[in-house]
């Protein structure tokens, strides 16, 4: 070893090699990292954002206002501005622990000692659960949301029909009249069950609610789940004749603070579900834009999502291409077809990674 | 234990604190013997006897060198304005010198400490420099105060 080699080990490297090394080490670091991209989730149909910050304050101040009290167990002010909202009287409406829960009683009430349901298929995926937990059969009708195929197999076991408006999967809305014919071609006996989770995103005045004012047979359930943005709070209400509302009332109350989001909601939150319409209307031009003159397409939709199918692809080879860009998407084979995949839409970041990947696949 | 260990500082991560970065190697080093150790702690302090030798000859010895130079100038030449600048010219050049000098004593001082088995970080010439200075000062105002007076005119009547 030469002579001085001893004490050369012990001199520091400057600054400059170290941050070389450092920079070595951190590129060597990068390029063995495997390159994390955040899963997009496009399968649930619940709204992306959060609930507007007022309805977040309303239903603060009633936990702390309430924290010690039962809640209101007639939840009369939502029911009040829900009646007024839709041209009914406050005893045709019943709130509940979200639309789901009330259609599953209702269910129950129609369905006790057996009959049919028919569903609009496809439909709410749970529907022909609820009918047998109820103890009913259920039919599924398919008639790409018309209403004439329901009414033609409308028989004596039929106790009620279930659609929805705009439809989930499809995001086809059921025409106001469409609704009216139905219900008054099948009779009274048996009862329309109109599920309008989505249609806060139906243009004012395209809804049925307002039917139930007139139809004895016709039960609607809304949700504020969706277009509200608050499904953590379960609540909905249903409109219908006064005593069916009676029956679906819950037997224990809906707590306070979903009482009161749903009242601010009711009350002043229109601004807020305009401008989500408008968003949701948006993404869909811009979906429908990037994929014009591609094998991919869907049907006109007012529904916050998407029944994408196409020419060259099953649903389940579109769902497996965008689970690799981890984008989760609803394939079509949840409601028995092999064509279609169902996308919800969000953002316009998730619009562009969506359309990305699309493209790759087109 | 490293330097900037949260227990050092009351159990408070507060980033590194000045001087206590690590020395970055090229390699791990690797010691040397006990008696070459303790040879290198010898060596360490000769070169830091030296290096505070060098950073005194800054005070006295290279100022009345360089003042002796300026007066043979002034002497030879007959310009005083001459010599003050000979002097002064050579007084900054052989700073200038004697700091590249001790840095590079210190250089050696860092890495003999090193490898004498210290973990030794930053140098000490910055630390000699300024006790010099304040020794040099202190040994001038007893010969300026005390050993030689001063001028007449400033000289107590």
């Amino acid at each position: 070893m030469p002579r001085f080699d001893h004490y050369r080990q012990f001199q520091e490297l400057p600054p400059e090699e170290v941050s070389r090394e450092l920079r070595e080490r951190r590129d060597e670091a990068r390029a063995r990292e495997v390159v994390l991209v955040p899963e997009l989730d496009l399968a649930r149909t619940a709204w992306h954002e959060p609930p507007h910050a007022e309805a977040v304050n309303a239903a603060t101040f009633a936990l702390r206002r309430r924290m010690n009290a039962y809640p209101d167990p007639s939840a009369r002010e939502v029911r009040e501005l829900a009646a007024a909202r839709h041209g009914v009287t406050a005893d045709q409406v019943a709130v509940g622990h979200g639309a789901a829960e009330l259609l599953q009683e209702a269910c129950a009430v129609l369905l006790h000692g057996g009959g049919e349901l028919l569903v609009a298929w496809p439909g709410w995926g749970p529907l022909p659960e609820l009918a047998r937990r109820a103890g009913g059969s259920p039919v599924a009708v398919r008639g790409e949301g018309g209403i004439g195929p329901l009414a033609d197999r409308t028989g004596a076991e039929t106790r009620a029909i279930a659609l929805s408006s705009p439809n989930d999967p499809t995001g086809a809305p059921v025409a106001r009249d469409d609704v009216r014919a139905l219900c008054e071609r099948v009779g009274e006996r048996v009862c329309v069950l109109l599920d309008e989770a989505l249609a806060e995103f139906l243009e004012p005045g395209e809804d049925a609610a307002g039917l139930v004012a007139e139809l004895p047979n016709l039960l609607v359930f809304r949700t504020f789940a969706k277009a509200h943005a608050m499904a953590g709070f379960r609540i909905g209400y249903v409109l219908g004749p006064a005593e069916m509302a009676e029956r679906l009332t819950p037997s224990f109350s809906v707590n306070a603070p979903a009482q009161a989001a749903a009242a601010w909601s009711l009350e002043l939150g229109d601004a807020v579900l305009a401008r989500r319409r408008a968003a949701a209307a948006r993404e869909r031009e811009r979906l429908a834009a990037a994929l014009h003159g591609t094998a991919l397409s869907f049907p006109p939709t007012a529904a916050p999502f998407v029944w994408l199918s196409s020419a060259a692809h099953t649903g389940r080879e579109i769902a497996e291409h965008l689970g690799l860009r981890r984008i989760k998407v609803a394939p079509g084979a949840q409601w028995g077809d092999e064509r279609h995949v169902r996308i919800t839409l969000r953002d316009s970041a998730a619009t562009d990674r969506l359309i990305a990947a699309l493209r790759e696949l087109a | 234990m490293a330097r900037n260990d949260p227990t050092d500082t009351g159990g408070l991560f507060i980033g590194r604190r000045p001087g206590t970065a690590p020395v970055h190697y090229a390699s791990e080093p690797e010691m040397g013997s006990p008696g070459r150790r303790r040879i290198d702690r010898a060596v360490a302090a000769f070169v830091l006897v030296v290096e505070t030798l060098v950073c005194l000859t800054l005070w006295g010895p290279q100022p009345v060198a360089w003042l002796w130079v300026g007066s043979q100038v002034d002497f030879h030449a007959g310009s005083v304005t001459l010599g003050i600048a000979v002097a002064f010219a050579g007084m900054i050049a052989s700073l200038m010198l004697t700091l590249v000098l001790a840095v590079r004593l210190d250089a050696i001082w860092k890495v003999v400490r090193r490898a004498a088995g210290y973990d030794q970080r930053e140098g000490v010439l910055s630390r000699i420099f300024v006790v010099t200075a304040i020794v040099a000062a202190v040994a001038f105002g007893c010969w300026f105060l005390i050993l030689e007076g001063p001028a007449p005119s400033l000289a107590p009547q």
